[in-house]
């Protein structure tokens, strides 16, 4: 029994003691060496800097490190946050002094960064030591065990072995040989590696797990500062291809040194033991994390530095068109604010803080955005970048703007306005139940949706029998009268409401419910006759108009207003109401309201869509093409010309790709999982679906263009062909929707199917309503995920679909139809030709060589990785939707 | 009676140990036979259960079990844990097809139509005997939607779109059923403002009177108990035994208890089965609490056992 069960431990320490700083400060120490070693392995900062060559970015990071600390602890000063983790400050403190004496040493001693790093390791390494020896010689209070124990032993003396022999070996030679044949580098390695174990296992823990880590860690410090290993340094093994040189090997060595001194630090700070134990683990798993998180980082920023400057040239949107986009934004970042900041006092403060943030960084967009409509004037940054013109490279200036256009494309309203809608009606839904008894309204509600069906099928009938057949102009009189009263049906029920709610009489709480009683059935009627009258246009070619002005976007504008004045009625009115109930009523009320204003702006870009108009409000403009420049992504390849445009082809190419592939591979995988779940017997046939589906999960890609090449193009004609990249893609991601289905579908209590077949529902019935719901969240993130895979794919593309360097013309799968009059009836030429899509464009630069021009394959590099990524996102933020959303709501 | 009912008795794996697992079949039969042709009661018998055995694989769970169930009553089934009451419940709606390994032999009869009739329509027979599980198991949808799922799976209630485009929308008769299921349920109280929350949002108790107004809606004749009250707390049990009795005046109800102070509360009539899967006795409740004829009936209810 070691003393540790002798002497007392007391329970919190108050403020910690001078060997506890100095460890912690060591960790900090080590941390820093890590991050600057990462920095020399990434050519950050030359190994063989020197002066202020070194001293700057030292400098740098000091600055940076000075600052996050003092702000933390001016925080902390103001109780904003509070730090109470004496680790923590402890080892920030470590940090911040270790970065100033480091740039000081730099600045002041004409030392390379290789030695600097040599003396941090020899700093460590004493440091650890002593910690280890005031341990031992009960200077400091610590709680060790008798031996380190032999898994620490092992693994010191594996270290010790290799040291050994690069030791022995360089210092003796490989050649010499000591008795009887014996290599004498056999003899030292030997030696050391047992001698590193009997250190590590024989002595007490604070010795056993401090001097081996010192002898490593200052072994490696007096290499690198005596320059034995230095910035000139090379080995090249006559047995192996390629070598080792100073550049690589000194950082890695940096890295090995501080993560082994950092564990050891550690350990002797908690005092060794288990909390020891614990604390060293703890360092060493945080710091492989950080270097996980380190590479994916630096690959993002890498491609981000390189091709975020061409992919962004040339972007410039409008005012107005921004303030449309932010919209949904703002309305994301309200209830993100909104929600609800945690108790304790930390939490409250700093969750408030990020909460708030998003809502004052959409707040000082707009402020900007309005700023220049208010001005007039164009707001832009300009920078250069460089492309290949001839084999050139050539500067090109360019700038990111925000002009002070007032157009708005149709797209934008769609999609704005469709977003805004499904948000509100989704938030809506809890009063549903109000009003059903009235005659009247349960009326309304069997004719809408037969006028409805009517007016589509006149629709319809007119679409077949021509505009104006035997001269008759059908499509004038019916069609615009049709459109015409649908769409002024519409604006009648959405006034209705209004009227209720604002001019009813009574007292307001009984005109609220009055309101209640009609909103949801005007509104929703009112948005059902407005799609119909839109759909209705464009299928008679009906143009209802008054003298100039076609009257469905006047009327679909005027629904609008009208609806947003709802709203605020029901908000105003909300403010002066205590009434829990009324409350309830009035909030679901105008969130409705709200949910049919967007609607109404959506449909008024969809009325644009369809009829190719464009409408001029003064000095607004709202056509078919909006304010938004964006040549990297919204432009094909212009071979001739100053500007050499982008890559719209292959957007367009990996949007139909994954449709297409998606297309065919969600239903079928999703099919079989239910199948295989559900309804096999679970045995032989199902075991081998499931190694079948494996396997498939595992096969190289390339294989799987192989397959296409061979197999599917010569079936579709021979060429290279968009189908065919749709197939392989869809191939490819079967297997994951096969199998994350699967999971998610068996992950589905059995009470629910109990329960719904003891209530006589048939099986299929309960997958359908039951089961499938339940989960939909791991099938919607299995397919995002496997979506997000395939986007980025590239072997088996290049195989099937080509690699167009330079696509001028995008495809365009929707005109591709034909109508026969003959077997197969429709035909779509678009999908049987080559296509780009985002990977093939970025191999087609890389091997296109000096004729490619490399900030294109860059830029479309970074376009790629966006995409890849923000499907990682949309699936992440999918799956905490639904889960919450399946819990409680 | 309250003196022989001891409340609390944890029906635990002593019995499965006791001699009277090791008797011979031809005994037990002979006990069975002997205490439940005693049983005649007035009016009708909704469920007549004939020789019934079920079988897990080789497990003979369920031994030649008979007995009728009169009509508008509450019934309820004893025993120690693991002697076939879950079983012998399951087979009266014909839950145990789901059971891949399980195995039934005899009759049950519904209104004298046979339930296990090859021919037998499973949805209707599940439509008019409905079941409330052991643990609530509400779905992950909203309240009002929970208990008129059986009525829209069933085609009883069409709403949505398409049935109002051909003029069907029967949303005011989803509420009024949910309303009139939910009272039923004493539910609708604590719910009535939140019909569109989801159900995972209310508490123990709650969801489990959910999941009666739920199989209610379905319009059952009659509803099979798996020890409805045995994951809630006091207040929560009284609630759903005065439902029970409630139920009662409209419903056959048949429970399985583990609570024998509740069998003698709320049921008319209680079978005791004994480990085994063999129906010990079957009569009155007030009779078996307080003159149970078999000696083993007495020690299990009385907790002496052997
Ligand atoms: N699905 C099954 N597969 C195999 N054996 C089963 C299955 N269900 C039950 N059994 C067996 O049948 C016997 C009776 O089980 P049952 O669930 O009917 O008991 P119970 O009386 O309801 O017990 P409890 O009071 O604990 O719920 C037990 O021995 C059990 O192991
Ligand atoms: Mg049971």
């Amino acid at each position: 029994m070691s003393e540790a069960y002798v002497r007392e431990t007391t329970l919190v320490t108050d403020d910690s003691d001078y060997f506890e700083r100095v460890l912690d400060g060591t960790v900090g120490l080590s941390l820093v060496s890590f991050v600057v070693g990462i920095a020399a392995l990434a050519d950050v900062i030359a190994l063989g800097a020197t002066g202020s060559e070194l001293g700057r970015p030292l400098l740098t990071l000091a600055v940076a490190a000075v600052g996050g600390v003092g702000v933390v602890a001016i925080c902390d000063r103001l109780g904003l946050v509070s730090i109470t983790s004496q680790r923590a400050t402890n080892a920030a403190t470590g940090v911040v002094v270790s970065l100033l004496a480091l740039t000081a040493l730099a600045f002041a001693a004409e030392m390379t960064l290789a030695r600097l790093f040599g003396i941090t390791l020899l700093v460590q390494a004493v440091a650890v030591v002593s910690a280890g020896a005031a341990s031992r010689f009960d200077v400091a209070d610590t709680t060790p065990d008798p031996s380190a124990g032999l898994l620490a032993g092992l693994a010191f003396g594996a270290i010790g072995l290799i040291f050994g022999a690069a030791i022995g070996g360089s210092l003796v030679g490989f050649d010499s040989t000591l008795l009887a044949g014996v290599p004498t580098w056999v003899v030292v390695t030997l030696a050391s590696g047992v001698g590193m174990t009997v250190v590590t296992v024989l002595p007490r823990e604070d010795i056993g797990s401090t001097l081996p880590a010192a002898l490593i860690v200052g072994a490696l410090g007096v290499t690198v500062t005596t320059a034995a290993v230095g910035v000139g340094w090379q080995w090249n093994p006559e047995t192996i291809d390629g070598g080792f040189t100073g550049g690589v090997v000194v950082p890695l060595f940096v890295l090995f040194g501080s993560m082994v001194a950092g564990w050891a630090a550690s350990k002797a700070r908690a005092g060794f033991g288990a909390r020891g134990r614990q604390l060293g683990a703890f360092y060493v798993v945080n710091v492989n994390a950080a270097l996980i998180v380190t590479v994916m980082i630096t690959i993002v920023v890498f491609v981000a530095v390189k091709g975020i400057g061409y992919a962004f040239h040339g972007f410039a949107i409008g005012a107005l068109s921004g303030l449309v986009v932010l919209a949904p934004l703002f309305v994301l970042a309200l209830q993100w604010a909104r929600g609800p900041a945690g108790t304790a006092r930390w939490n409250s403060t700093v969750r408030q803080l990020v909460r708030v943030t998003p809502l004052a960084a959409v707040g000082a967009l707009a402020a900007v955005l309005l700023g220049v409509l208010a001005t007039g004037r164009t707001l832009d940054y300009p920078f250069t970048y460089t492309v290949q013109v001839n084999r050139e490279p050539v500067v090109l200036d360019t700038s990111l703007a925000i002009t002070p256009a007032l157009e708005i494309g149709n797209l934008l309203l769609i999609i704005s306005g469709g977003f805004l809608a499904v948000y509100f009606l989704r938030k809506y839904g809890t009063l549903r139940n109000v009003g059903n008894k009235s005659d009247r309204l349960v009326t309304v509600r069997r004719l809408v949706p037969r006028a409805i069906g009517g007016l589509l099928l006149a629709g319809v009938i007119i679409a077949i029998l021509g505009r104006s057949p035997a001269g008759i102009p059908l499509s004038e009189t019916v069609g615009s009268g049709l459109v015409l009263a649908g769409a002024l049906a519409a604006v009648a029920f959405t006034v209705s409401p209004l009227a209720a709610v604002g001019f009813g009489d009574g007292t307001r709480r009984e005109r609220a419910e009055q309101a209640a009683r009609v909103v949801s059935v005007s509104l929703f009627s009112a948005l059902g006759l407005l799609t119909t009258a839109v759909l209705l246009e464009s299928l008679s070619g009906a143009n209802p108009s008054l003298g100039p002005v076609n009257i469905v976007p006047v009327l679909a504008l005027v629904a609008t207003a009208a609806a947003g004045c709802f709203a605020l009625i029901c908000a105003l009115t909300l403010r002066k109401t205590d009434d829990a109930n009324l409350r309830r009523i009035l909030r679901n009320e105008g969130t409705l309201g709200l949910a049919a204003a967007s609607g109404f702006v959506a449909l008024f870009g969809l009325h644009i869509a369809l009829t190719q108009a464009a409408y001029i409000a003064g000095p607004v403009r709202i056509g078919l093409t909006g304010s938004l420049s964006w040549p990297m992504a919204l432009e094909a390849y212009k071979p001739l010309g100053p500007q050499p445009g982008g890559i719209w082809p292959a957007v367009v190419g990996t949007i139909w790709l994954v449709t297409g592939a998606s297309a065919f591979a969600v239903p079928l995988g999703v099919g079989a999982a239910i199948f295989l779940t559900e309804y096999a017997e679970q045995g032989r046939a199902t075991a081998l679906v499931e190694i079948a589906t494996n396997a498939l999960w595992s096969t190289p890609s390339v294989v799987f263009g192989l397959f296409g090449a061979a197999f599917i193009l010569p079936r579709l004609g021979g060429d290279e062909s968009l189908l065919a990249g749709m197939l392989v893609l869809g191939f490819m991601l079967l297997p994951l929707v096969l199998i994350t289905s699967r999971e998610a579908i068996k992950s589905v209590p059995d009470e629910y199917r109990d329960a719904s077949a003891a209530l006589g529902v048939s099986r299929w019935e309960t997958i359908r309503s039951v089961v499938l719901p339940a989960a939909m969240p791991g099938v919607v993130t299995g397919v995002i995920l496997g979506v997000g895979r395939i986007a980025g794919e590239t072997a088996p593309l290049i195989l099937v679909l080509g690699s167009t360097l330079n696509s001028t013309r995008a495809i365009d799968v929707i005109g591709g139809f034909r109508f026969l009059n003959q077997p197969p009836f429709i035909i779509n030429d678009a999908l049987t030709q080559a296509s780009a899509a985002l990977p093939t464009q970025v191999w087609a630069v890389i091997s296109a060589g000096v004729s490619g021009s490399p900030s294109m394959g860059w830029a479309s590099a970074f376009l790629l990785l966006t995409v890849v990524l923000g499907f990682y996102a949309v699936g992440i933020v999918t799956r905490t939707y639904f889960r919450r959303k399946l819990n409680y709501e | 009676m309250s003196n022989a009912v001891d409340t609390e008795r944890d029906t635990d794996t002593e019995l499965t140990e006791a001699p009277s697992g090791k008797r011979t079949t031809g005994e037990s039969d002979e006990t069975v036979e002997e205490a439940w042709t005693d049983y005649r009661f007035d009016g009708d018998a909704k469920l007549d259960v004939e020789n019934l055995d079920v079988w897990y694989g080789d497990e003979h769970a369920l031994k030649d079990v008979s007995m009728e169930i009169p009509e508008e009553s509450v019934t309820a089934l004893i025993g120690p844990s693991g002697c076939g009451k879950s079983t012998y419940l399951r087979c009266l709606n014909r839950m145990n097809d789901r059971i891949k390994s399980a195995r039934v032999e005899g009759s049950v009869k519904l209104d004298d139509t046979e339930i296990y009739d090859p021919n037998a329509n499973l949805v209707e027979l599940r439509k008019r005997v409905g079941m409330v599980f052991q643990s609530p198991n509400p779905f992950p949808k909203s309240i009002r939607e929970n208990v008129s799922y059986g009525p829209r799976k069933h085609g009883d209630i069409e709403k949505g779109l398409l049935a109002r485009l051909f003029g069907r929308d029967d949303t005011e008769e989803e509420y009024d059923l949910v309303e009139q299921s939910l009272k039923q349920a004493a539910l609708w109280e604590e719910v009535s403002d939140r019909l569109e929350d989801n159900a995972l949002g209310l508490s123990g108790g709650q969801q489990q009177r959910l999941c009666i107004a739920r199989c209610l809606a379905v319009g059952p004749e009659v509803i099979l108990m798996d020890e409805p009250a045995s994951a809630l707390d006091p207040i929560a049990t009284s609630k759903i035994e005065d439902l029970v009795e409630d139920l009662a005046e409209d419903y056959t109800v048949v429970i399985v208890t583990h609570n024998m102070q509740q069998a003698a509360r709320i049921s008319d009539q209680t079978a005791v089965f004994l480990t085994g899967g063999e129906l010990v006795e079957y009569d009155d409740t007030d009779k078996i609490f307080e003159n149970p004829e078999s000696q083993r009936v007495e020690d299990y209810i009385t907790g002496k056992f052997g």
